[in-house]
């Protein structure tokens, strides 16, 4: 019995002439294909941790390493520069950036944190903010951000406010709430906000943030400069930075943008003080713009910043391009969201219309998830035993509040799950068999054995 | 393949056998990234940084980091050098002392981080050609005297191992002892060149930071490097500069995940070492063999060229600097990199020049071009007749730089 799979379009063309103008769109059996490569019989729904690239666009990594290790020098002074000016192109277009000066390659969105932090770091340094100035950030920032925020920020003297939002989430407008609160918090004795690190799609619990109503909402209250942590968003919903309006914005090509580890964009607005803004790994280009700067680190293996001409290809062979690809992921992962919560006789972590390619999905209570502990030990149970990657999330439960529940006793866990090109329905069965599997058993998460 | 790379020192090289390990591990992350990342990444960090510990004779595996490049260590050290003086553990016009041939990008480093902070860098203007190891330590001690002067204190001295432009094996174990009886804080060894190059003791040495590439001549693939950190309470503040969730665990802990990266050039160095054991001698054995080549080729193309080497042959280590004939008329920077683009394109030979300008007193007919001439274990005595017949040729047709285009 054939599953329901929209990849293949609502009308596939059955045309004998193969031509690229043909609706001939890429046949299941070819992205099995570009990703025969992932382990089989993995129930791979954590697209969202480390991404995946497909083998024609590993292809074309590999020839660019190729062409390197060949005659390093000559690629050094000839070819290089204009790869890489080449696909910062092709990010400005798919961007609606103003201008190629305003986008740099950079390795991850953890190096261009540092890079936004580390000239709020100098501003305080140097004495152009005072010790009370903040900074603020939400609860669930990455936590790699948030160590960077304590590294440039705190170590130079300001202060952080972080933004308790609420999960599950039901609306927008609790976002918004909890936001305007802390700007109030944040300014009260006179303070001022130099900076606001706002996530597009924050990452555990997994939400969407109204990111162009909080920057709005930023410029009204007078804040300095405003950061997106876009981590997750290209490949997963629109991004476009001038309707968005950060001053910053980064997102990581190798999350659902098919580019093989590691490469990011940052956006810089030209209309800021950006000038300021340096790569923290100084080369020879220093002081020449950080789309400059950022080209040329030392020696490096920098082929997975060429590759995005060979990915915009790979991506329109799938019907409706990128914003295809992006529909599709989303309805299905609402589906199989929906699927394991009836299943599971719990909730979703927070509405449809708040999600992308993500789900946040509440795990039966009797699996008596307490703890950090008590969530990575049944994520290595997951993936030992029942061969499912997952992420999971343990909810700490707000003083005085019961929180969701399910019919035995309070959610306090769920599962982040993915939906990308190559993931089927079998994925997210295994998964629900495999919990429905523990709680049949009378298991909780401190008795699973894992080695 | 045609191609005369004799060019080993700017970008280094990577046998297929390691490249084939490589991305047997980087399939290995691509299969099953979560796995990777949770069960074998550390393990195999670990593992390269054991090697290079027990290679370079560091103490503790806590000593070595594996970053991305020199220039990355560069990064590292310095920022915690301009921390000093933002957070008032140094006096503004406190300095840095560094060579006048350090590379380009520590340099700017040094700007970015010494002295935007408030720092004060001496230049230690060193003599090339190069005779003595003297004239090294004469020009250094003097820099320091100047460091020194109004009550201020040496906070840094930057030395090079080996130079790249021009290319010159400088004593650091000497110049290190002269800035602890000078009461220089901290010593950093820039060895982008040094292991597989030189003789790379960190006991010996005694640095406080030691980092150099091993994807130039230690046969890794593009890009990996080890900063050593010697263990005191001098120097347990250092951060990389992208930071990450191990923030505050020790830098090697830090530099080990620094957000999603293709980690596998950290992790083949266990294949490289058997690769190198397969020749004679080993790394000591490649080492040897390339410097005795390298001075054995230096030597027949200045026999050819009529002209001399930048240092003596004790000096240099698996590169040599080649003078040209003068009547190439270099006279610049330009001319130099227009000449070594017209060696590639029409000749096929890659190798880098460098620009002498002629002091002052000095006669006409003076060198003022030298190549920099590598030799690693692919390079055969061909490559090298290959640039001397291409440079005779120059010389026969009459060329000069003057008559190359303006760009």
């Amino acid at each position: 019995m054939e599953h329901e799979d929209p990849r293949n379009g609502e009308s596939p063309h059955r045309s004998s002439k193969k031509s690229k103008f043909s609706s001939n769109y890429i046949p299941e059996s070819e992205i099995r294909d570009e990703f025969s490569h992932h382990q089989p019989r993995v129930a791979r729904i954590n697209n969202g941790s480390f991404g995946s690239c497909p083998g024609s666009v590993l292809a074309a990594q590999r020839r660019w390493q190729l062409q390197f290790l060949r005659q390093p020098d000559a690629f050094y002074f000839n070819t290089l520069r204009n790869g890489i000016t080449a696909s910062r192109m092709i990010i400005k277009d798919l961007i609606n950036a103003d201008h190629v000066d305003e986008v740099s390659l950079v390795d991850n969105a953890t190096t261009a944190a540092a890079i936004v932090l580390q000239q709020i770091g100098h501003s305080f340094a140097e004495g152009k903010f005072k010790n009370s100035d903040t900074v603020l950030m939400l609860h669930c920032a990455f936590q790699a951000v948030k160590k960077s925020i304590q590294a440039y920020v705190t170590r130079a003297g300001g202060s952080v406010v972080e933004v308790r939002l609420p999960f599950p989430v039901n609306s927008e407008e609790e976002i918004i709430s909890e936001f305007k609160k802390s700007i109030t918090e944040g300014k009260s004795n006179g303070r001022k906000i130099r900076l606001a690190i706002i996530d597009h799609i924050t990452s555990m619990p997994s939400v969407v943030i109204p990111v162009k109503e909080l920057v709005r909402v930023c410029r009204e209250e007078g804040i300095d400069q405003v950061f997106v942590d876009a981590a997750h968003a290209i490949g997963s919903l629109k991004v476009d930075v001038k309707e968005i309006g950060a001053d910053f914005y980064v997102s990581n090509l190798h999350k659902w943008f098919f580019c093989p580890p590691s490469v990011a964009f940052l956006h810089c607005k030209k209309a800021n003080a950006s000038s300021d803004v340096h790569h923290p790994v100084v080369s020879h280009e220093y002081g020449n713009g950080l789309p400059i700067e950022s080209s040329w680190i030392g020696t490096r293996d920098y082929s997975s910043q060429l590759v995005i001409p060979a990915v915009l290809e790979f991506v329109n062979r799938f019907e409706g391009g990128i914003e295809g690809i992006m529909e599709r992921n989303h309805e299905q992962v609402v589906k199989m969201g929906k699927m394991l919560a009836e299943s599971w006789g719990t909730n979703l972590g927070s509405p449809p219309e708040m999600c992308t390619a993500m789900i946040m999905v509440g795990l039966p209570s009797r699996l008596c998830l307490n703890s950090e502990e008590d969530a990575s030990r049944l994520r290595s149970y997951l993936r030992d035993c029942h061969e499912v990657e997952v992420p999971i999330f343990y909810q700490v439960p707000k003083d005085g509040e019961d929180g969701v529940r399910d019919n035995d006793g309070c959610i306090t866990g769920y599962v982040r799950i993915s939906h990308q090109v190559y993931n089927t329905l079998d994925d997210y069965e295994k998964l629900r068999d495999a919990i429905n599997q523990i709680v049949k058993d009378g298991k909780t998460c401190k008795m699973l054995c894992i080695e | 393949p045609a191609v005369a790379r004799i060019n080993n020192g700017s970008f280094g090289c990577c046998p297929s056998s390691v490249l084939s390990a490589q991305n047997q591990l980087q399939l290995q992350w691509l299969r099953q990234p979560d796995n990777f990342y949770f069960n074998q990444l550390q393990p195999k960090i670990i593992q390269s940084r054991t090697i290079i510990k027990d290679i370079i004779n560091a103490d503790h595996v806590d000593e070595v980091s594996i970053v991305d490049n020199a220039t990355t260590a560069a990064a590292i050290v310095l920022q915690q050098i301009a921390w000093g003086f933002a957070e008032g553990k140094f006096c503004r016009g406190d300095a840095a002392v560094m060579l006048h041939y350090a590379y380009g990008a520590v340099k700017k480093s040094v700007e970015a981080y010494v002295t935007r902070a408030g720092g004060y860098v001496i230049e230690v203007p060193l003599p090339f050609p190069v005779s003595s190891v003297d004239e090294i330590v004469k020009e250094f001690r003097q820099a320091l005297r100047r460091g020194k002067q109004n009550g201020r204190k040496v906070r840094l001295a930057v030395i090079d191992h080996v130079t790249s432009m021009p290319t010159v094996v400088i004593p650091v174990k000497e110049l290190v002892t002269i800035c602890r009886e000078e009461g220089v804080d901290q010593v950093f060894v820039d060895a982008a060149h040094g292991i597989g190059c030189v003789d790379v003791d960190m006991k010996q040495i005694g640095a406080d930071f030691y980092t150099s590439n091993l994807h130039k001549w230690f046969f890794c693939p593009p890009s990996v490097a080890f900063l050593y950190c010697k263990k005191s309470t001098n120097n347990s503040d250092l951060h990389h500069p992208v930071v990450s969730h191990e923030y505050g665990n020790g830098l090697a802990i830090e530099s080990a995940w620094i957000g999603t990266r293709d980690y596998s050039s950290y992790l083949v160095v266990p294949k490289v070492l058997e690769f190198i054991n397969r020749f004679e001698g080993g790394i000591e054995g490649i080492k040897k063999r390339n410097h005795e080549y390298v001075v054995e080729m230096g030597q027949m193309l200045v026999k050819a060229w009529g002209t001399r080497l930048g240092c003596p042959p004790e000096m240099c280590s698996s590169m040599v600097m080649v003078g040209l004939p003068a009547c190439l008329g270099i006279s610049s920077d330009h001319d130099a990199l227009e000449l070594r683009t017209c060696l590639r394109d029409k000749f096929g030979v890659e190798v880098p020049i460098y620009y002498r300008p002629p002091k002052d007193g000095e006669e006409g007919g003076v060198v003022t071009g030298y190549a920099r001439i590598s030799y690693q274990v692919y390079n055969k005595v061909e490559d090298y007749y290959k640039f001397r017949d291409a440079i005779n040729q120059l010389v026969d047709n009459a060329f000069t730089c003057a008559s190359l285009p303006i760009s």
